[in-house]
């Protein structure tokens, strides 16, 4: 009896603590600590609330279990420009992309009016980010299992749980480089879409219309990649895309020498299908890449928190520079 | 390729470092690239070189040695051959100091040793526990090689529950659960691992993974690609 009065104080103490800590500005919000899906999502109303002008939240949909998925739209007016899209946390348990994520948003309002090269590119495009990806996953990571990856979806006729969501896209979907079996890490799911974390990009990205850069962050193996993963022939542009990612991964290096290796994702990382960016490749988003961030397996997914600003420092300024091929590239 | 330097590292780590299980070596790069090599009797075969260094946060950078190895793949089984030789710049005696320094950490942790999760969540290590993560890591990079074949190669994840205990010879009794993370099949494998260590002798390690079942995946008393180094054969 004694013991569940103590616990209780236990977590009513938790939960007065965090709200006590909780940031009240995106200038006091810890960007080198890892936050909960909770703290992301007060981080972003925070953002847009200092930044009116320049950034706004949108709902694409609700997640399997029910929580709000939100993309942060960075513009400077005018109407469904050309823009550039970059997601992180499709994979739950790769908590460097969130973190970065978080990170590049305020960057993002930062550098806007500062920086001459950035400024150039958001007068022209938009920028869309979804920083959580996978909210179910995400949560379960906090709460249950640190290496969760999947979706939370049940599946009938299993006791497994999940579905992976880089395995779910409408590109070689079910073909080799997903697993059929429910109880499997990259379960590709019944069909194609049928993860709704999934079909809500899906639909976005149609309905937008405009998107011309889709830039998919996961962690982790220090990879720069291009499409495709679900074929060993080539994309039509893959001489481009291949300088892209040459000059992209050499910007990267240049601010703390860490080594990234490029190519297509067949060659260079795995076969893998049913993933997002040969979706969108085939849907003609020319300039589509899978980052695979810090670090190569020393500590994977448990990448220390001391390494998430200079992460995502260096791969900002790989993104700079496929933003500004972009630009400079209008198709 | 950088997933084969891993195995040659574990492997030199594990055979030639087990004299030295204090340092924890970190491959750095691969100097000559591998030539992929199969012949009609479907063996594999990857010839490398790199370098390995001490990393320490607090001291730097401080390289160790070069290595050369030779990695040999036969019908696809794990255990491969590794051929491997690197050349020391730290002495001998420097290295069995250091292995004593960490054999004395470990015994005077608190005995039994009850930790969860190393790293934790956030991927910090605690600098007390560090000598569990470098031990735990020698064990696993055994565990590791003997499941690694030319489409499987497997990474330290985290270490959850971790229990020490004495033995009779005042060697260090250590058992705990591993995470390792298959990068093909991004499967997460627990392995429970039992080793037993004193300076100067080799390694002892028994071990149970928890095998997810598929069917590309070799079992446990399959042949393997080559015969175990015979430092290791005594468990």
């Amino acid at each position: 009896m004694i013991e569940d009065v103590q616990s209780l104080l236990d977590e009513e103490q938790e939960q007065m603590f965090a709200s006590q800590s909780r940031a009240r500005s995106t200038r006091t919000f810890n960007y080198d600590t890892y936050h909960t899906l909770e703290e992301i999502y007060d981080f972003m109303d925070l953002l847009v609330a200092e930044n009116p002008q320049l950034v706004s939240k949108l709902q694409i949909g609700n997640s399997y279990e029910g929580r709000p998925i939100y993309v942060l739209k960075f513009s400077t007016g005018g109407s469904n420009r050309p823009a550039i899209w970059i997601d992180t946390g499709i994979h739950s348990r790769e908590w460097i992309t969130q973190a970065s994520g978080v990170w590049f948003a305020k960057k993002i309002t930062e550098d806007y009016g500062q920086d001459a090269a950035f400024t150039a590119i958001l007068d022209n495009m938009d920028i869309f980010l979804e920083i959580v990806t996978n909210p179910d996953g995400f949560a379960y990571t906090h709460s249950k299992n640190r290496l969760w990856r999947k979706t939370r979806s049940l599946t009938s006729g299993s006791s497994c749980v999940g579905v992976d969501a880089n395995r779910n896209w409408d590109a070689g979907f079910g073909m080799s480089g997903a697993s059929s079996s429910p109880c499997s890490e990259t379960y590709h799911g019944k069909s194609a879409n049928s993860e709704v974390e999934v079909k809500s990009v899906v639909d976005f990205v149609n309905d937008h219309g405009n998107i011309k850069a889709f830039l998919s962050i996961h962690s982790y193996s220090q990879l720069l990649l291009y499409p495709y993963g679900y074929k060993t022939e080539s994309p039509a542009d893959k001489d481009e895309l291949d300088q892209v990612a040459k000059s992209a991964v050499a910007a990267l290096s240049s601010l703390y020498g860490t080594e990234y290796k490029y190519g297509s994702i067949i060659t260079t990382i795995y076969q893998a299908s049913g993933g997002s960016i040969d979706w969108t490749y085939n849907q003609g988003i020319k300039y589509s890449f899978t980052f695979e961030l810090r670090d190569t397996g020393r500590y994977g997914f448990l990448l220390p928190a001391s390494q998430i600003i200079p992460t995502a420092q260096e791969t900002w300024l790989a993104l700079l520079t496929i933003m500004e091929h972009t630009l400079n590239n209008p198709y | 390729m950088l997933w084969i330097t891993n195995i040659a590292w574990k492997m030199c780590r594990f055979g030639e470092l087990n004299q030295n299980a204090s340092q924890e070596v970190t491959l750095s790069m691969v100097v000559a690239d591998p030539e992929n090599q199969i012949n009609q009797k479907k063996e594999r075969k990857v010839d490398l070189v790199f370098t390995t260094e001490l990393y320490n946060p607090e001291e730097g950078n401080k390289r160790l040695g070069k290595c050369s190895a030779r990695v040999f793949f036969r019908n696809e089984k794990p255990r491969p051959a590794v051929n491997v030789t690197c050349a020391q710049l730290i002495e001998k005696k420097k290295r069995h100091e250091e292995d004593y320094q960490l054999y004395k950490r470990m015994k005077q942790l608190q005995n039994p040793v009850d930790v969860v999760s190393i790293p934790d969540n956030h991927g910090h290590i605690d600098p007390s526990l560090k000598p569990i993560w470098d031990l735990a890591f020698l064990g696993s990079s055994y565990v590791m090689w003997e499941k690694t074949t030319q489409f499987l190669h497997y990474y330290m994840a985290q270490l959850s529950r971790v229990k020490q205990w004495k033995t009779n010879d005042d060697a260090i009794d250590f058992g705990y659960t591993v995470l390792l993370h298959e990068f093909s099949t991004q499967e997460i494998i627990p392995c429970h691992i039992h080793l037993v260590w004193y300076p100067g002798k080799p390694l002892k390690v028994k071990y149970h993974c928890q095998e997810v079942q598929t069917p590309e995946e070799a079992s446990g008393t399959e042949e393997g690609s080559a015969v175990a180094p015979t430092e290791l054969s005594n468990f």
